[in-house]
């Protein structure tokens, strides 16, 4: 039955570092195929944004499922105690560094392109649609009638202190978790420590990124969906208003053609004391009364969609680094950092301090400007 | 290999095939025959087995041209002569022309009629059918409404309304087979052809050694290859699957020679037709041309550089397995009969829009799975290049091959992330309804054709200029020089792939850009001829003063000479603005592509094949049948894509399903000999297509009983001929690198200014410190 | 024609060199730049050679792009004083196209109508104009069916405004050699990206009656989307 087997370790079990031989592996196979499932199925849920077959939502799981199970076989076999083997260079200008330290360079090179992208994407439609604002206040709209213009998601946002508060919060909690993420690499490659400190720390500042990136993500569901309620005092500060809405309650929506706000509503305006300005034209054709003011309904979709999208990829990204710390912090309890095994902390480091990066650059982007 | 890994190995298969089988996503209730099934305009939501519909005086076998007076009628449902109104019919006929005999019957064309308003009071009408004159299996669809006549305004008067559909066959007077549905020939030739590969598979399998041909051997055999990382095993996975595919495409296009063949042909209808020269561009490029690419580069660069492997072999094996998948996905709509049919480059807003089809969605997944496997191989192969080189060997003295292969997917690299943004907007548009190319809601159609072509041009360089490596291994070898100017091809190779990213402006040209933007790129897609030129005088100077040994390769060196040479001359026309015009999106352009992708990347790797299958496989292959292979490919080849470009000035449009020629009666697009050209080029079509088949065989003959092959058969210097053929496991070992000398004087090894610069940025003290020790 | 020369070359130079430098046998090679497994081969250069091969072709496409300079401006001819065809027409005024020098059509004026397309069938308008300068209707060619058709007059010019309703097409009007995507999204929404796109169709002696085709992939009857141009005195 074992006719291969003295040439490669089991496709399942731990590697063998030290052969340096290639081994094999059902892990790419068994992703692949999650992959595959996965995209299938959730197109067989939904058809242009409407459920169609939620029975296949059991099939998007299975994928999930796979996909989740080919990579424990890929870590299964990458959970080694005893020594290293991380090959070093030998051409010429990289001589003598670790190998995959540069593979993880030039991943970060095509994600810095993912992200460019979808920044020209956005870029194209809010420099080339005009916003809601100035449709509003030149008046070439009437009530009842939507218009297509860009609502950017950061002129909700940034109404109020409380609606960035969660942006805030996380921008905050990235920039720290990449400080924990380092603290981690600091003490896994501090040669005069005691191998049990050295665990304990570790799986602490691992722990500690986990959690944070947890709290990231968390934060953002509230504020997309969630809402949060704010106490009687400060609600002075929020006109008045004891909730902050979520996106999802606001109508911030990548479905939403008729989109309805009271920024855009002459008569909410007027309502509470801010009228609109005096020298916009929609103010002197409300004046000569060839316009008669109202509540303008718009179609942001495509707003909507570069701000869910983007910010969702990056989300995605965290939820990526989330599932490789779970797996790390899981390792460093065993005790599987040592000085000269580190390596696997600084390569997640490196993708860690691009995620925080990334979201340094989409914070000012999709929730101040 | 034990058990328990042999039940999951069938859990997935099934989970593979079930995938398959499975329906879910892109069947669409109406089917795909528009006039056919979804013609009537019946009233109520389903058909009512009340109703019961009937023809009479239609003959068992119809006589030629013959006019057959025929009664279509209903009985049941809620019609009554009380009605106001009491039912419709609608009939469709495949054949021969039907036409009303009175005035309750109106005639929209000569296949379909229907009631007209003074006929909506009746149960039974009659018509006349004209039999066809020539021998052609007939079939009749009817659709009757059964109506009780009441005006419920809103639902059009149609509540309580039934329907049902009958089917009526005639036959001619001389018998006739069925006509093949060309999606079930489709589907029957793919099947068939995996299967003939996996006998084959196993028949090598048998071979390689007759009496371990029991499942005990063949199961771990199997998943060994399942599973396998190393290089030259993927490598292999590769070129099989590229060579597979390159049948599917090949069978993709002769259905469309078929259909092509004679004017106003209707072997495939439109719809058909649409999908098939999408289906067959996507897999030609990703499915066939990337993997064999691919194949050879995870087979050739770790032997030329030295290395024992790749740098991420567990990744390497993953950016393999994601493309069968993704080659499933994207043939799943075919299978289900509404596969994509957007053309390759699947342009917005058509390709978000409901009149694409549903596998169109599919087709978007599979891509976007492509994207992630080239994006895999892109980081391995950077890393295995840029650090794995035997000692020796500086970025100068590379193999050409390899120099090729790491600009390919420095190109690719910095592309394909944009196609893939625009693939991701695309799949979310169509599933849940983001709208970044809904026109209506503000989205810009454009933005899908720059993110597109950002990436589309790249991978056109992408996929010839590895090629360009290989001519350049080929002709050196065969001539028993070395390269000439081998340091021009490489800056040739490098302006290439840096002026590739600022001309992919000119696929828009008539896409409404800024006239200043439009000379741009007119003149940086001259430039490109420069570097090209470049390349082309090297080659032809490097066998100036050698000795020019004639192989397989060879010729197929020269032929690639010959026909990129004219595939270039012919690009040519189009950055000259006023040209393109007239011949964007004509014959022409197909004549271009084709004889810079089959000329230039397909005649490059068959090339490739006979250059260093010795290598993988361990035997020579034989010469007598390569040179036939080449001489039938060659001139069928020519014979086939040249008249195209002549066919495209006259005015052939491109992913047009069929054409008409300006005959006496009737004034069509194309002169009269635009038709037999047509068919020479789908005679030479199959001649070309039968001529791979050679090859094909040649390989298995070989396999099983070729001449053993030397280390070194053809006389090459680089490392791979060092190793045995075929090459040991792990390819070199780790420990005793080989080292390249130099036959130049000046000293390779001294690291230039930028190796310093990048070795202080990047390398720490203590990893020096290891190194010095 | 330099096309045709530089294939001359190439290939003259190809033949010769594929069968004077032939070898039947490997063994009688001689072995001038020291080819060995594991050794790089002795540089084959020639510095002079290689940059007159970059100079060379690089002169001839500046002066490529030079040439198909001209008409391309006619092509893409602004209108008004800087262009080919000048303002807009007067009511009742003509165009008087005449050919320069370079064969490229100019008029005094032109007249501007209207082309619409949506999956799948043109729509000509002729605007206000006249039915003398220009006139649409449809005609019944045998292998198409019904298509719609524009009728413009020799020795006029016209500027066609085009709009798509749905997705993208390109009207290639086959004996002039001429085509242009039609966009949807060209009259949605205040967006400063939103402009018809315009295609110029000079009426010179030499048009004759042609068929127009769609050259944009538009999805299912795409091949069949046709339309005519007639010519009329």
């Amino acid at each position: 039955m074992s006719v291969h087997d003295d040439h490669h370790p089991s496709a399942w079990g731990p590697h063998d570092w030290s052969h340096g031989a290639p081994h094999n592996s059902w892990s790419p196979f068994i992703m692949s195929v999650g992959i595959g499932i996965f995209l299938f199925s959730v197109a067989g849920v939904y058809r242009w944004g409407e459920m169609i077959d939620a029975g296949s939502i059991a099939l998007v799981f299975a994928g999930l499922a796979i996909i989740m199970f080919g990579l424990a076989v890929f870590w299964r076999q990458d959970m080694s105690f005893d020594g290293a083997y991380e090959p070093k260079a030998t051409g010429t200008p990289f001589r003598g560094i670790d190998i995959r330290k540069v593979s993880v360079w030039i991943f970060l090179m095509s994600e810095m392109m993912v992200f460019t992208s979808l920044f020209s994407t956005y870029m194209r439609y809010r420099f080339g649609i005009e916003s809601c604002e100035s449709v509003f206040e030149s008046g070439q709209w009437v009530e009842g009638t939507s218009v297509t213009c860009f609502e950017p998601a950061g002129h909700l946002i940034a109404s109020s202190w409380f609606h960035i508060a969660p942006g805030a919060i996380n921008t905050f909690a990235l920039i720290v978790s990449s400080f924990t993420v380092v603290q981690a690499l600091r003490y896994a490659k501090k040669v005069d420590l005691d191998h049990k400190v050295r665990t304990k720390l570790v799986t602490r500042y691992l722990g500690a990124t986990t959690v944070l990136a947890i709290l990231f993500l968390t934060l953002k569901m509230i504020e997309w969906f969630i809402g949060f309620p704010l106490p009687e005092f400060l609600a002075e500060y929020n006109h008045g208003d004891t909730t902050i809405k979520s996106l999802y309650a606001e109508g911030y929506l990548i479905n939403a053609d008729s989109y309805q706000h009271h920024y855009y509503d002459t008569a909410y305006l007027a309502d509470h004391g801010h009228g609109i300005s005096h020298d916009t034209e929609l103010y002197a054709m409300m004046e000569s009364g060839t316009h008669s003011g109202g509540q303008m309904m718009a179609n942001i979709r495509v707003s909507a969609s570069t701000f869910y999208v983007t910010t969702g990829t990056h989300g995605v990204h965290v939820l990526g680094g989330i599932i490789g710390l779970m797996y790390m912090t899981f390792k460093a309890s065993r005790g599987g950092y040592t000085p000269e095994n580190a390596v696997s902390i600084e390569y997640f480091g490196l993708y860690w301090h691009f995620v925080d990066l990334i979201w340094v650059i989409v914070f000012p982007f999709f929730y101040l400007y | 290999m034990n058990r328990k890994s042999m039940r999951t190995l069938l859990v997935l298969s099934a989970i593979a095939m079930a995938m398959i089988v499975s329906p879910a996503v892109v069947s669409y209730p109406t089917g795909i025959q528009g006039v056919k099934d979804s013609g009537c305009n019946c009233h109520g939501a389903t058909t009512s087995s009340e109703v019961v519909p009937s023809i009479t005086g239609l003959p068992d076998q119809y006589n030629y041209s013959e006019s057959y007076e025929i009664v279509v009628s209903f009985v049941g449902g809620p019609a009554s002569p009380t009605n106001s109104n009491q039912g419709g019919f609608n009939l469709w006929v495949s054949d021969g022309e039907l036409s009303p005999s009175d005035a309750t019957v109106q005639s929209y064309n000569p296949n379909e009629v229907s009631h007209t308003e003074a006929g909506n009071d009746q149960t039974s009408w009659t018509l006349i059918w004209t039999s066809p004159s020539s021998d052609r299996n007939v079939e009749f669809i009817l659709h009757t409404n059964s109506v009780n006549g009441n005006a419920d305004g809103a639902n059009g008067g149609s509540s309580g309304d039934m329907w049902n559909k009958l089917t009526a066959k005639v036959s001619p007077p001389v018998l006739v087979l069925e006509e093949a549905d060309p999606f079930v020939v489709l589907s029957t030739l793919i099947v068939v052809s995996a299967i003939l590969l996996a006998f084959t598979l196993a028949y090598v399998f048998y071979r390689t050694n007759p009496e371990s041909f029991t499942w005990d051997y063949f199961a771990p055999w199997i998943a060994d290859w399942l599973t396998t990382t190393d290089h030259k095993k993927v490598g292999t996975l590769y070129f099989v699957a590229g060579l597979f595919f390159l049948g599917v495409g090949g069978i993709m296009a002769m259905m469309i020679r078929i259909q092509l063949a004679v004017p106003g042909n209707d072997f495939l209808t439109q719809d058909q037709y649409n999908q098939f020269f999408t289906l067959h561009g996507t897999t030609m490029i990703f499915l066939a041309a990337m993997p064999l690419i691919n194949g050879f580069a995870n087979w050739m660069v770790p032997l030329q550089i030295g290395a024992p492997d790749l740098a991420l072999p567990r990744l390497n094996a993953m950016s393999f397995w994601l493309q069968p998948v993704g080659a499933l996905l994207i043939f799943t709509g075919v299978f289900s009969g509404s596969g994509a049919d957007t053309g390759w480059t699947g342009y917005a807003p058509y390709v978000v829009s409901e009149t694409a089809h549903m596998g169109t969605t599919m087709w978007v997944a599979g891509q976007i799975m492509l994207v992630a496997s080239s994006t895999l191989t892109g980081i391995n192969f950077l890393t295995t290049i840029a650090v794995m080189r035997a000692p020796g060997m500086g970025w100068l003295q590379m193999p050409l091959f390899t120099w090729s292969i790491l600009i390919a997917n420095l190109m690719l690299f910095l592309s394909i992330p944009a196609f893939g943004i625009g693939l991701i907007q695309v799949y979310l548009d169509r599933v849940i309804g983001t709208a970044f190319y809904d026109v209506s809601a503000g989205g810009d159609p454009l933005l899908w054709s720059h993110l597109f072509w950002y990436f589309g041009h790249p991978e056109v360089y992408v996929v010839i200029v590895p090629a360009f490596g290989v001519i350049s291994e080929v002709i050196a070898t065969s001539a028993r020089r070395s390269i000439f100017g081998y340091r021009s091809m490489v800056y040739a190779m490098a302006g290439i792939g840096i002026v590739s990213f600022i001309v992919y402006g000119h696929h828009m040209f008539t896409s409404g850009m800024s006239p200043t933007l439009r000379f741009v790129t007119m003149l940086t897609t001259m430039l490109v001829a420069v570097p090209t030129g470049i390349k082309i005088f090297n080659w032809l100077k490097t066998m100036h003063g050698g000795s020019l040994v004639y192989r397989t390769h060879t010729l197929w060196t020269l032929g690639f000479l010959v026909t990129f040479t004219l595939g270039g001359i012919s690009g040519m026309f189009f950055p000259s603005i006023a040209m393109d015009l007239h011949l964007h999106e004509s014959y022409f352009v197909v004549a271009h592509f084709h004889y810079v992708l089959v000329g230039g990347t397909v005649f490059g790797f068959y090339a490739a094949i006979y250059y260093w299958f010795p290598k993988m496989s361990g035997r020579m292959l034989d010469e007598k049948l390569g040179v036939l292979h080449f001489l039938v490919g060659f001139i069928s080849y020519n014979a086939l894509f040249w008249p195209m470009h002549r066919l495209g000035v006259w005015g052939m449009a491109r992913r047009h399903h069929t054409y008409f020629v300006t005959t006496e009666e009737a004034m069509g697009a194309l002169p009269i000999e635009a038709a037999g050209w047509n068919m020479f080029i789908s005679v030479s079509a199959f001649i070309f297509f039968f001529s791979n088949f050679i090859m094909v065989a040649n390989m298995i003959k070989t396999l099983i009983r070729g001449e053993k092959a030397p280390p070194d058969p053809w006389g090459g210097w680089s490392f791979e001929w060092m190793t045995e053929s075929p090459p040991p496991t792990p390819s070199f070992d780790p420990h005793n690198l080989p080292v390249l000398t130099d036959a130049n004087e000046h000293i390779a090894n001294e690291p230039g200014t930028l190796s310093k610069l990048f070795n202080r940025l990047m390398v720490s003290e203590e990893d020096t410190e290891e190194v010095t020790h | 024609m330099i096309s045709f020369f530089v294939s001359v070359f190439t290939f003259s130079w190809l033949y010769h060199h594929s069968f004077w430098y032939r070898s039947e046998d490997a063994d009688d090679y001689k072995n001038p730049d020291e080819i060995a497994v594991g050794v790089f081969p002795k540089h084959n250069d020639d510095m002079r050679l290689e940059v007159a091969w970059t100079i060379a072709p690089f002169i001839l496409i500046v002066w490529l792009t030079y040439v198909s300079w001209v008409p391309l401006d006619a092509v893409w001819s602004e209108t008004g004083e800087d262009g080919y065809h000048g303002e807009e027409c007067e009511e009742g005024q003509s165009s008087n196209n005449q050919l320069d020098d370079y064969g490229v059509v100019t008029s005094e004026c032109y007249h501007v109508i209207e082309i619409t397309a949506k999956q799948w069938v043109w729509a000509f308008d002729c605007l206000d104009l006249s039915t003398e300068i220009c006139d649409t209707g449809s005609d019944n060619i045998e292998v198409y069916g019904t298509v719609p058709l524009l009728s413009l007059k020799t020795g006029e010019t016209y500027l066609a405004n085009m709009r798509s309703e749905d997705v993208t097409h390109a009207p290639w009007f086959l004996g002039m050699g001429v085509k242009e995507d039609t966009l949807y999204g060209a009259q949605i929404g205040p967006s400063e990206y939103n402009w018809p796109t315009t295609l110029w169709l000079p009426i010179s002696d030499i048009v004759d009656d042609q068929i127009i085709l769609c050259t944009e992939y538009c999805g299912d009857a795409h091949s069949v989307m046709a339309g005519k141009l007639v010519v009329h005195q």
